[in-house]
């Protein structure tokens, strides 16, 4: 029995956590003083009262340290954005909010923290950047037999603990599992043009709804915020022909505006030109009918005077004109009727010479008469006494 | 004598720490246990909680009660009704629902897994001989999954498993058939591609046409419209003429006529031969008799 006292003594010591500098010091001295005592020779039975008062109050006090120990690992904190589920040997027991919570110790109850709110990430087809890729999660068939090359992101939340915790082992393979297949799915029902231009939003929301409706059927307590698809393209095989029907698509557009170009600059050339047409021919029917009516007008107004004596007015009309006739022109008066025979008549030499010089008939026979250049003078005067005439016969 | 006293006392709570050690066991939340007597069978607990059982002829075995995985990680190849090959990658879910059945049939969850791709494959496999790689890609997809399901359960329920959902993820084309297909795609994108170009010359084609055509069709509308307006100006004037000149047809003929001779010999270079005879000079030969 005394061989065993420090023993349990030692073992206490040893198995104590001591956090308390003081207490630790007390309790050393303590067990000095015990084997001090021993040492001086004295049998058990005779330091018995002091020693095992002494052993009683260490052991007690180990307890009581132990006891302290073993409830304050209770304790434990959960976050804000996090819940505490609580087991009762291992029975769920209590969903505990944010703050600091305490729990019976092992080994009657347990915890476990699961983080709700942050959001997480599940990549499919690449990761941590989209130019890393996952071929083999990446590369899809499409309805119409093609072959797409699609990344994507998941994002999602806990709505449930109880249920991510409970239900599925390893929750978060699960949604990168429902992802794959749920997208595979979707794009495997579209044609390819519509996933890789026009559907692309359209994909991602059948898929997310596809992905939270698998989940919910294992009931991994899951919530999907978001699928966002982070690239989709024609793998690179074919990527130089897509680019090309791309490129071909956008000269469809350019030759298009070219040609309405050109019809914007030939259309409104042609209407001007068409006015410029109507125009002139309304001036030219203006004029027309000007003219007709100052000649008519003129000619009106010389019947009236030549009305009143014909005659004399023929005479003196036909006598002006022939005047200013003959005197404007080059002339050869020849009476041909008294030269028999042919008459050499140089025409030409006469033109040339009609510029100022003398002309000379040269008529062998019979008479002639060429009048030399008359006085132009004379002939303006005549054209103008004329004109005057008629303004002042104008009414 | 107090000495001895918490020694016992100290004796009685190890022996009750090691007694209750050895015949308490707690089942968690996520598990199923099944109590074995002497190896036999003897209970199947499905709540969670404290249990007993008796110390050293009886043990206790724990089972996952949450849904697991099946997730193989090559695809295996299997043929479609039209005798072509598919790749396929599949998952499945399930949860041990008969623990004793479970533990009897296949033991462990290595086991478990062998049988339940062997089943899930053979159905696969069977299903996708009835279909084209069309509809298993596309339009059946969710039959065949449902069919393979169905079956898969109804099989494993001799294992006592609970098949919870099969899955189809990749259903690819071999590597040999993909290659073809790219071929095809590039194919096919040449050809629209080529198609866009043509359509668009022709649209500009079509543009400029229509923009000839106006314009001929304004210059011509235009013309007409210009003679319209001329013909119009010559009518009136010719009415304007007629009116005038129609007083005296006689007088205009001799009116005109003198205007016209005025206008055309009017210059130095017209030459007249002329015989003294005419009217004109009827008093350059003589005098004459007043009078006619």
């Amino acid at each position: 029995m005394s061989l065993n006292d420090p023993q349990w003594g030692k073992k206490g010591g040893g198995n104590g956590p001591p956090d308390l500098d003081e207490l630790w010091r007390n309790f050393n001295q303590k067990l000095n003083g015990m084997f001090g005592r021993k040492g001086g020779g004295g049998g058990p039975s005779s330091v018995r009262p002091p020693s095992m008062r002494q052993i009683g109050g260490g052991a007690g006090m180990l307890i009581a340290l132990v006891l302290v120990v073993w409830l304050a690992s209770g304790f434990y904190t959960v976050d804000e954005k996090a819940r505490g589920v609580v087991f009762t040997f291992g029975k769920y027991s209590d969903l505990t909010s944010p703050g600091l919570r305490w729990r019976l110790p092992y080994p009657f109850q347990a915890h476990e923290i699961v983080n709700l709110s942050s959001v997480r990430t599940v990549e499919v087809g690449y990761r941590n950047n989209v130019q890393t890729k996952v071929p083999k999660e990446s590369i899809m068939l499409t309805g119409d037999e093609n072959i797409i090359d699609i990344q994507f992101a998941v994002q999602y939340t806990l709505k449930d603990p109880l249920d991510y915790l409970f239900n599925n082992k390893r929750p978060d393979d699960t949604v990168l599992q429902a992802a794959e297949t749920a997208f595979r799915e979707v794009v495997g029902a579209s044609k390819m043009d519509f996933v890789l231009y026009e559907g692309r939003e359209q994909v991602a929301t059948d898929a997310q709804k596809l992905i939270q409706d698998i989940l919910d059927r294992y009931k991994t307590g899951i919530a999907i915020s978001r699928v966002t698809m982070q690239n989709a393209q024609p793998p690179e095989q074919v990527q130089a022909a897509f680019d090309d029907a791309v490129k071909a698509k956008q000269d469809l557009e350019r030759q298009k505006n070219e040609g309405q170009a050109y019809f914007n600059d030939v259309v409104p050339k042609a209407r001007g030109a068409a006015s410029r047409l109507t125009e002139e021919a309304q001036g030219y029917r203006q004029r027309v009918l000007a003219n007709a009516e100052g000649e008519s007008s003129r000619f009106k107004q010389v019947l009236t005077e030549y009305n009143k004596a014909p005659q004399v007015m023929r005479d003196r009309m036909y006598i002006e004109t022939v005047q200013q006739i003959m005197s404007s022109t080059s002339k050869i008066l020849l009476d041909a009727k008294s030269s028999g025979n042919l008459l050499y008549l140089p025409l030409d030499k006469i033109m040339q010479m009609s510029g100022g010089a003398l002309a000379e008939a040269s008529a062998p026979s019979g008479q002639s008469l060429v009048e030399p250049t008359p006085n132009p003078n004379s002939a303006a005067r005549s054209r103008d006494a004329l004109r005057d005439r008629q303004r002042e016969s104008r009414p | 004598m107090m000495n001895n006293r918490i020694g016992i006392v100290l004796a009685c709570v190890l022996a009750a720490v090691v007694l209750a050690g050895m015949s308490l066991f707690t089942v968690d939340q996520r598990e199923r246990a099944i109590v074995f007597q002497l190896g036999e069978v003897k209970e199947v607990i499905t709540t969670p909680g404290l249990n007993f059982k008796w110390p050293l002829i009886q043990n206790v075995r724990y089972f996952d009660a949450r849904i697991l995985t099946l997730d193989t990680p090559d695809a295996e190849r299997y043929i479609t009704s039209e005798k072509k090959n598919l790749l396929v990658d599949t998952f499945v879910k399930w949860k041990i629902n008969d623990a004793r059945q479970y533990y009897k049939s296949v033991g462990d969850e290595a086991q478990a897994q062998t049988r339940i791709s062997q089943t899930v494959n053979a159905t696969l496999r069977e299903e996708f001989g009835k279909h084209t790689v069309q509809e298993v890609v596309s339009e059946d997809r969710d039959v065949i999954m449902k069919v393979v399901r169905e079956r898969a359960n109804q099989d494993a329920k001799q294992i006592g498993v609970e098949i919870i959902d099969v899955r189809l993820k990749r259903v690819d084309l071999p590597q040999e058939v993909s290659d073809s297909v790219y071929k095809r795609m590039d194919a096919e994108r040449k050809s629209v591609a080529n198609q866009l170009r043509s359509e668009g010359s022709a649209s500009s084609e079509r543009i400029r046409a229509e923009a000839d055509k106006e314009r001929e069709v304004i210059v011509a509308n235009a013309y007409k419209e210009a003679q319209r307006i001329k013909g119009e100006g010559d009518a009136k004037a010719a009415a304007a003429y007629a009116q005038a000149y129609g007083q005296n047809p006689e007088f205009y003929a001799f009116y005109r006529s003198l205007e016209a001779y005025r206008s055309s010999f009017k210059d130095r270079s017209d030459v007249l031969v002329l015989e003294p005879n005419s009217e004109f000079f009827k008093y350059l030969k003589g005098p004459g008799k007043g009078g006619k």
